[in-house]
């Protein structure tokens, strides 16, 4: 113990003169050695050829940020946000569903995850698209009535396709994280005399929050490059417009390479905000929890002063 | 709740618990196969028995946790999980069952702490959303909790922070931040390593000797004999021996009690 906090405090002080220490000469791997020249050579060929492509690599910084492309990554922000929501709302209300002990519901969340699941997304969305050809009308009673060509925009359109489709992968994934809660947590709250809303609201989802978000934040990012597919329902998002510049600008190569470069930095951008959440719902969970990257920098500066401290 | 409350025939003022021919079976599996037993007011009143024997699941029928098959089981005068009218049984609401919890603290074998929360917090916990004690308020009446469990220090921590016999005090203190007249203990010590298992059954002491009425299944036999009032020896789901815990240990009667206590003693 005491050993321990000794070497955490000054890194710098000499060992204890304990027994010599081992030197003996490591074992050689050639075969990594090889295999690392293998794939240099597969890369710099990579490099090579799209050096020798005739590439109007100037065409990317010049329209990386037109008001098309910008407003381009807006809707594709906007559209990842609100299929999210749906996918969120409806995943959370199928799981509870799907859990519940009425037989009805749970039988329609089943099938409802089965179809959803089981059917592509480009599919889906094609059919919400072309929904007009057979219906004329939307008539929901008396609350509102309209052509469906007016009422099924693009942009609902891309809404349902992505949000009812995710609303069967969310639900798989909070059902995961209402079952992994221990049902002593449940029997804890009931015999506190909560009723069965609060514990799952208190006591059971905060728990389940840190089964469930590290799947969510996957689920986001693969929203965000799945509504790249709703191009196919005239929905204008970063994609499209990427497609648009690209065939009138004549470099529609060069387009795809500036829309790839959007999506990922909008993804790595997201996979950090992800790393934090998950910080958060892991609160709790472990004695102590892992330094972030932010803190680890930190601490090498203070420590390598420190060491700059003792040296002088 | 309504004006017929029902009152058993036979029952004194003073029985917290009445127990007539309880029954209970998990599918094909009779677990308790007619249990009678009586826990008077402000007693101290220990479960034993071997494993299997039914003691813990007949403590989680008093609060409802388990429902019985057959029977009768009144908490403080009052059926439990059912009222009557008439010769008809009517099963409560859940929140009418949530009501009636609020009175009857329960400790797990395994805390069952909330681990998403601070001490404190758990404690705070059911005050705050179940009886809309206001924040404030719950904080200072949680604080004092933790005090009398003699963890005011570990306030702040989470339950994975703390060692087991701390965990059970926290929930000690949780249960009784309801303000229960009736507090149960499922094996309360047995999830502890053995230096820890003194400074909860003290604490358990202090709270028995505050006139709590407390249902306690346990092996600790040497609590049993010092701390409880009534003790009574359970095995295959039945009542085989009870009275006052100094005659049953040290002069049991009946043959199953005498080779259990011969081997745990």
């Amino acid at each position: 113990m005491t050993v321990d906090i000794d070497k955490t405090d000054r890194p710098d002080a000499a060992p204890p003169a304990g027994p010599e220490a081992i030197k003996a000469v490591p074992v050689r791997h050639y075969g990594r050695y090889v295999a690392a020249v293998v794939a240099l050579a597969v890369l710099a060929s990579i490099v090579y050829a799209f050096a020798q492509g005739k590439i109007n690599w100037q065409a990317v910084p010049d329209y990386f940020f037109d008001d098309r492309i910008l407003k381009g990554v807006g809707q594709t922000l906007l559209l990842t946000v609100l299929s999210m929501l749906i996918g969120i709302v409806g995943g959370i209300l199928l799981a509870v569903m799907r859990l519940s002990r009425n037989p009805v519901t749970s039988s329609i969340a089943w099938f409802y995850i089965w179809f959803f699941r089981g059917t592509p997304v480009l599919v889906q969305l094609v059919v919400w698209f072309n929904l007009g050809l057979v219906f004329e009308y939307i008539n929901l009673g008396p609350i509102y009535k309209d052509y469906w060509s007016s009422f099924m925009t693009p942009l609902l359109t891309a809404l349902l396709g992505l949000g009812l489709n995710e609303a069967a992968y969310m639900a798989e994934i909070c059902r995961a994280g209402l079952l992994s809660v221990d049902e002593g947590q449940t029997e804890a709250s009931h015999a506190l005399g909560m009723s069965h809303s609060k514990t799952l609201r208190r006591i059971v989802i905060p728990q389940a929050m840190r089964v469930i978000v590290p799947p969510t934040g996957n689920e986001v990012i693969n929203m965000l490059k799945t509504t790249s597919l709703v191009s196919v329902v005239q929905f204008y998002e970063l994609f499209r417009y990427a497609q648009d510049i690209g065939q009138t600008s004549g470099a529609p190569v060069e387009m795809y390479f500036l829309a790839a470069a959007w999506y990922l930095i909008l993804t790595s951008v997201l996979s950090v905000g992800q790393y934090y959440v998950e910080r958060y719902y892991a609160r709790g969970s472990s004695r102590q929890l892992p330094p972030t990257p932010w803190q680890k920098v930190r601490a090498n500066l203070t420590s390598f002063s420190n060491r700059k401290g003792a040296a002088a | 709740m309504t004006a017929e409350t029902t009152e058993p025939a036979g029952t004194g003022p003073t029985a917290m618990v009445k127990a007539e021919g309880v029954h209970k079976s998990f599918g094909p599996v009779e677990v308790l196969k007619g249990i009678d037993l009586e826990v008077r007011s402000g007693e101290v009143f220990c479960l034993i028995g071997p494993s299997g024997s039914g003691k813990s699941t007949f403590l989680r029928c008093i609060n409802h946790l388990e429902k019985i098959n057959a029977g009768r089981l009144y908490v403080d005068g009052e059926l439990v999980g059912y009222r009557q009218k008439g010769d008809r049984l009517y099963e409560l609401k859940d929140s009418e069952v949530a009501l009636k919890r609020r009175d009857i603290g329960m400790v797990f074998q395994r805390f069952n702490l909330f681990p998403h929360m601070t001490a404190i917090e758990n404690v705070m916990e059911a005050p705050v959303q179940v009886k809309g004690v206001s924040k404030a308020e719950a904080r200072e009446r949680a604080g004092r909790l933790l005090e009398r469990v003699g963890l005011a220090d570990k306030a702040g921590n989470y339950p994975s922070q703390l060692s087991g016999g701390q965990q059970q005090r926290v929930a000690i203190a949780r249960a009784l931040a309801m303000d229960p007249k009736l507090m149960l203990f499922d094996e309360p010590t047995s999830a502890l390593d053995p230096e820890l298992v003194g400074d909860v059954l003290d604490v358990m002491r202090d709270l028995a000797e505050s006139g709590m009425t407390m249902v306690v299944v346990t092996h600790e036999m040497g609590f049993a004999r010092e701390v409880g009032d009534s003790l009574v020896f359970m095995d295959g789901g039945v009542v085989v021996e009870s009275g006052s815990p100094r005659e049953v240990l040290t002069n049991p009667q009946h043959e199953r009690t005498q080779s259990f206590l011969s081997k745990v003693l």
